[in-house]
């Protein structure tokens, strides 16, 4: 019922919008990432997402997943030109397989904050990811379109050059919490092959 | 100086306006955008109450978190500054000049005017709309573009915008300063296109054609004061903070064009060196990581030097293999800040560089 639900307004706002289920077990994702799922997920297809697949447990804009694999030197890690409608210049935040960890959450603070959005870094931290020596984030964001506040987790990792990362956000008040559980397991079951 | 503006009618459409309006401050007041230190509002509001005078108790001004230059006045008495309005400004005048200007907006009924120009066409349903769908402080960003006052309103205000600035004492000669600032941050873009530059410009004539007309008004009244100290005093709590939201807008061409001007300006500032160098090494091609390096050093001299600082440079340090800097300044860092949320991942590179 709820991707129903979610599958109608998509469709409602963006006539190319679709929502597929993501089943449990080992999925891949991209070339060299794979996560294994305790219970389904449904993914947005839409033109203006990507490089990242986005999934969703509550539906869009409640709750989004963010699964980036192999985001490759100097590839920007948002897709859509958010801004020029408005006046404003279009912001393009890409990746460099230099970057360190303080660098990479700043790059995902810069891609979370282009609509007016405000990000407050919570922690940072080194954690396995993906079977190597990866990094993990909290933070908080207020949505700027509706003042929500979101609580975020994110993982990453960079493998022979290109970018790895898991970002999770949801409403601080019962969403974060009620699928918190979930995503730090799909987020340990991270693998990345040739790491 | 007109009469104070009296409420209308709810049953006339300048009233449906108002009430509309008032909805909007009503988010407003309650968003988590909305800059709530008591000393900060009054400051601003201060200036504007020197400039409005006996239209002062029907002026409402917020600060709002944003780094963006913008500020604009909705037809109520409601009237939003940026903070990346206040970042930008070097001094009171300046922000008088913009803040004058928005109250020409009001006295002269700008917005009434634009919304009887908007409903007279096919596009009304649109404008009502799109009042629907954002939150308070998106809204009204909608609405600055919504309300983009003709050539002549723009210069109307201007004209009242430089009545009120020299009536109040300040130095008129500001105003055009405030926007040749802006054009050079903005002539720094790639791919410089002059009136799609940002949510202010997208309403209002080129800076480039401000600036010479606010010039010409201030040529006709000449001196008045621009209370560089106070505005500094009064910023100073917050400077740290705009600067930050600076660095990471990721318009690293025009943060630099803007951080080397206060640079300039306040050569003294350490944090002005620390958020370029933070701009430099975030954009990261070419000799950036030189200057950067350069930057953080130079805010290091200059004393009173950001804790971030010591980071920047310990991460510079580390991507050079110069392991005996990169510890000497993540160990700074971490003395400077141990809260720091990143200080565990801070610790890790110190593990991994050794003793």
């Amino acid at each position: 019922m709820k991707i129903i639900v979610v599958v109608a307004l998509l469709l409602a706002l963006a006539g190319c919008v679709s929502v597929t289920k993501v089943d449990s077990g080992d999925r891949p994702v991209g070339d060299r990432l794979t996560v294994n799922l305790d219970g389904p997920w449904n993914q947005i297809n839409a033109p203006n997402l990507g490089p990242a697949q986005t999934w969703t447990m509550e539906g869009l804009p409640v709750d989004q997943l963010l699964l980036y694999s192999g985001i490759k030197n100097e590839q920007a890690i948002h897709a859509e030109r958010v801004g020029a409608a408005s006046g404003a210049t279009p912001k393009v935040f890409a990746f460099r397989s230099t970057m360190q960890p303080d660098e990479i959450v700043t790059l995902f603070e810069g891609m979370l904050t282009r609509d007016g959005s405000r990000f407050e870094l919570v922690k940072l931290e080194p954690a396995p990811f993906g079977g190597g020596k990866g990094f993990r984030f909290d933070y908080t964001l207020t949505r700027k379109i509706d003042n929500v506040q979101l609580t975020g987790l994110g993982y990453g990792i960079v493998s022979k050059g290109e970018l790895f990362a898991i970002l999770y956000q949801a409403p601080k008040l019962a969403f974060f919490a009620r699928q918190s559980a979930r995503v730090e397991q799909l987020c340990r079951s991270a693998r990345v092959k040739n790491i | 100086m007109p009469a104070r503006l009296t409420r209308p009618e709810l049953s006339t459409d300048e009233g449906g306006l108002w009430s509309l309006m008032d909805r909007q401050e009503t988010q407003l007041r309650r968003s988590p955008f909305a800059v709530r230190d008591p000393q900060l509002n009054e400051y601003v509001q201060g200036i504007t109450c020197r400039l409005a005078r006996e239209h002062c108790a029907d002026i409402r001004v917020y600060v709002v978190h944003t780094p963006l230059f913008n500020a604009n006045m909705a037809p109520n008495g409601m009237m939003q500054v940026w903070t990346g309005l206040m970042l930008r400004v070097e001094n009171e005048a300046q922000l008088a000049a913009v803040l004058g200007h928005e109250i020409g907006h009001y006295l002269a009924r700008h917005s009434v005017e634009r919304m009887r120009d908007v409903k007279s066409r096919a596009a009304f349903g649109q404008f009502m709309g799109l009042f629907g769908v954002a939150g308070a402080v998106g809204q009204l960003a909608v609405i600055a573009s919504l309300f983009a006052y003709s050539r002549d309103q723009e210069r109307e205000a201007d004209a009242i915008g430089a009545t009120l600035m020299q009536q109040a004492g300040y130095d008129t000669a500001e105003a055009s300063k405030v926007w040749g600032n802006l054009l050079l941050e903005i002539q720094a873009r790639p791919g410089y296109d002059e009136g799609r530059s940002s949510p202010m410009f997208a309403t209002h004539p080129s800076p480039t054609e401000r600036q010479e007309t606010l010039k010409l008004l201030a040529e006709l009244n000449p001196g008045g004061r621009t209370d560089e100290q106070t505005w500094q005093a009064k910023t100073a709590p917050f400077m740290l903070n705009w600067l930050k939201d600076e660095t990471k807008r990721g318009q690293h061409e025009e943060s630099v064009a803007l951080l080397t001007r206060m640079i300039g300006h306040a050569p003294e500032r350490a944090e002005f060196r620390f958020a370029r160098g933070e701009v430099y090494r975030l954009r990261g091609s070419g000799s950036d990581a030189d200057a950067a390096l350069a930057d953080y050093q130079s805010a290091v001299k200059a004393g009173n030097a950001p804790a971030e600082t010591y980071r920047g440079l310990g991460i510079v340090y580390r991507q050079r293999s110069d392991a005996a800097a990169a510890r000497e300044n993540f160990q700074r860092y971490l003395e400077a800040a141990p809260q720091a949320p990143d200080s565990a991942m801070i610790k890790s590179y110190l593990e991994e560089l050794g003793p």
